[in-house]
């Protein structure tokens, strides 16, 4: 296990106590958000991932106070929302950027235009407004397009400006809600590289909303998962990758789904992801009745160790599934495997395993 | 041949520049009062940026009571408040007080609904920047609308226009003033005839301008 440590002097950037955040309706109260608790450091890449309808958009929306919680507080910078009046709060968002999945660029106003939005309703003087725009144009590389409308733009090129209309009053936290996934894969890459490089160039705390773990995994820290209004697990990506300990966090990692696979499968009562369909052809053989994940650090992909486990063990296991992952920037094997029937022989395979470095885990 | 004397001739430029000066006098003030009172509605209607269900639903009701009453009865109701603000009843200028009053909630509810149209994510991206208000209203809501702003002010200025050719039957000078008198009262249809074309003319060229002037302003189809 990799352990991250960072200085825990500073005060986190974004504080989250207790909140809950519930909807009134006519008919019945529905509870979106149920006692979240979490933090966020300066300059970390936060991700918060869940099914739609989880609750992470209104999440988000109390980080900036766009929704106003029930209960519970928030606190940005040592600020806390709640006590703060109408104009130091609309002062306070200028610090906090947004990116939304679409795009809510003024449709009537050029690029540049709509960059020197926030300048302007801050009250920058125009001539420094539009300097600061053609700047913040030429980082997301699209200078050539100042005095395009966003109706001649792709997708990708209008998220590209809607960062730079979020960077434009030099906000602290930049939150992204669902920012990419109204863009295809390639798209979505190039948005996440940009989002990478901004925050090691300017330091920017970066909190991002999504359904794909895809992202979370490409640029994110540290991850919260959401589920049903709670947070149902949090910490580093890279140990939630290795240790997944709720079942929503093992549905996305193991299974290797973003929750709108799972409703699918859901929807069509089998689920049973593709490798353990797989799994079941291969059972008559093996007969397997158990299944574990092994995820590979650094060191150990230098020595064989499926290899000279089954020389060692003198029994064949299956592998179901292998593959390497990007997490955080570094290279993680992962692979299930199909364990023999006979109990001992799957102690001394998981006993090898785990003397070998490996982090090992039961799949059902 | 003795129809279109020159004092005829006269009369019908007089006419057509009363009928411009009513409806154009009447669509300006229509929208002195309307605009703000359709920004209000759209404002604090249940899913606007200021809710205020008391104000709306005040707002909404008499909105609805006013526009339900025909022009013609309006026309009449309203002679006391023509009065007092013109000094007569009759002639053009006092024919502009009943058509802003009847004009005022119809240009409210097509501001109104203009201003729903604006994609709330925009408004949203607004507030997340932390806009006021009045910048939302006037930097965000009334530009993205604008197209639409504008096709509801031709339209509007067709109804006016339509509504300025009914108060001359009473009196209100104009282009319908003409018509009544020289085509219904004294059977000389070829002056009827003329005055409507003329009608016609007019709001087809401020119909063609509206849409023009919409078309050019509308940068989501570039």
């Amino acid at each position: 296990m990799i352990l991250i440590t960072k200085g825990k002097s500073d005060m986190p950037i974004i504080e989250v106590r207790g909140l809950y955040k519930t909807f009134e309706t006519k008919t019945n109260t529905v509870e979106a958000l149920k006692d979240i608790n979490f933090e966020v450091e300066a300059g970390d890449i936060y991700g918060i991932i869940g099914m739609s309808g989880a609750g992470k958009s209104t999440l988000v929306r109390c980080l900036n106070y766009l929704e106003t919680p029930t209960r519970g507080t928030v606190t940005v910078e040592g600020q806390e929302l709640g006590k703060l009046g109408d104009k130091e709060l609309r002062d306070l968002r200028s610090s906090i950027g947004m990116i939304f999945q679409g795009f809510n660029l003024l449709m009537q106003k050029t690029c540049l235009d709509n960059i020197c939005f926030p300048l302007l309703i801050h009250g920058t003087p125009k001539g420094e407004a539009r300097q600061k725009a053609a700047q913040l144009l030429e980082t997301v590389g699209l200078s050539d397009k100042a005095a395009a409308y966003p109706a001649q733009l792709s997708g990708g090129q209008r998220q590209r400006v809607a960062i730079a209309r979020a960077l434009a009053c030099d906000p602290k936290i930049l939150l992204c809600d669902e920012a990419t996934s109204a863009l295809d894969p390639q798209t979505t890459q190039s948005i996440l590289q940009l989002l990478k490089k901004i925050n090691q160039e300017t330091g920017i705390t970066i909190v991002i909303i999504t359904h794909q773990m895809s992202v979370v995994r490409e640029i994110c820290r540290h991850v919260a998962i959401v589920e049903n209004g709670e947070i149902v697990e949090n910490g580093l990506v890279a140990d939630i990758f290795t240790h997944p300990k709720s079942k929503a966090a093992r549905r996305l990692i193991i299974e290797g789904k973003d929750p709108d696979e799972w409703e699918k499968e859901n929807g069509a009562e089998s689920a049973t992801p593709g490798n353990a369909r797989a799994a079941d052809l291969t059972t008559p053989i093996l007969h397997e009745n158990r299944r574990i994940r092994i995820v590979f650090g650094t060191t150990s992909s230098f020595e064989p160790v499926i290899a000279n486990m089954i020389l060692t063990v003198g029994h064949p296991v299956n592998i179901l599934k292998a593959d390497t992952k990007d997490v955080g920037g570094t290279a993680r094997g992962e692979m299930i495997l199909g364990l023999p029937e006979d109990k001992d022989v799957q102690e001394k395979v998981i006993s090898y395993l785990r003397e070998h470095g490996l982090d090992v885990e039961e799949v059902d | 041949m003795g129809t279109w004397t020159p004092e005829v001739i006269q009369m019908i430029i007089r006419g057509i520049l009363e009928t411009l000066y009513m409806t154009v006098l009447s669509t300006v003030f229509g929208y002195v009062l309307g605009l703000p009172w359709g920004i209000v509605l759209a404002v604090t209607d249940q899913d606007g940026i200021r809710p205020k269900t008391g104000v709306y639903r005040v707002l909404d009701v008499v909105t609805n009571i006013m526009r339900s009453i025909p022009f013609l009865i309006l026309l009449i109701l309203v002679i006391p408040i023509t009065k007092f603000i013109v000094g007569k009843s009759y002639g053009s200028t006092a024919t502009i007080v009943p058509l802003v009053i009847s004009a005022a909630p119809f240009i409210a509810r097509m501001v109104e609904s203009s201003l729903k149209e604006v994609d709330h994510g925009v408004v949203e991206a607004a507030q997340s920047m932390g806009a006021g208000l009045w910048q939302i209203i006037t930097k965000v809501l009334l530009p993205e609308a604008r197209v639409s702003l504008i096709t509801g002010a031709t339209i509007t200025f067709g109804t006016i226009l339509g509504y300025s050719a009914m108060a001359g039957t009473v009196g209100g000078g104009g282009l319908g003033d003409i018509a009544i008198r020289y085509g219904y009262y004294r059977y000389q249809a070829d002056i009827m005839i003329v005055t409507v074309i003329l009608l016609v003319l007019l709001e087809q060229i401020f119909q063609i301008i509206g849409m023009r002037m919409a078309t050019v302003l509308d940068k989501r189809h570039v």
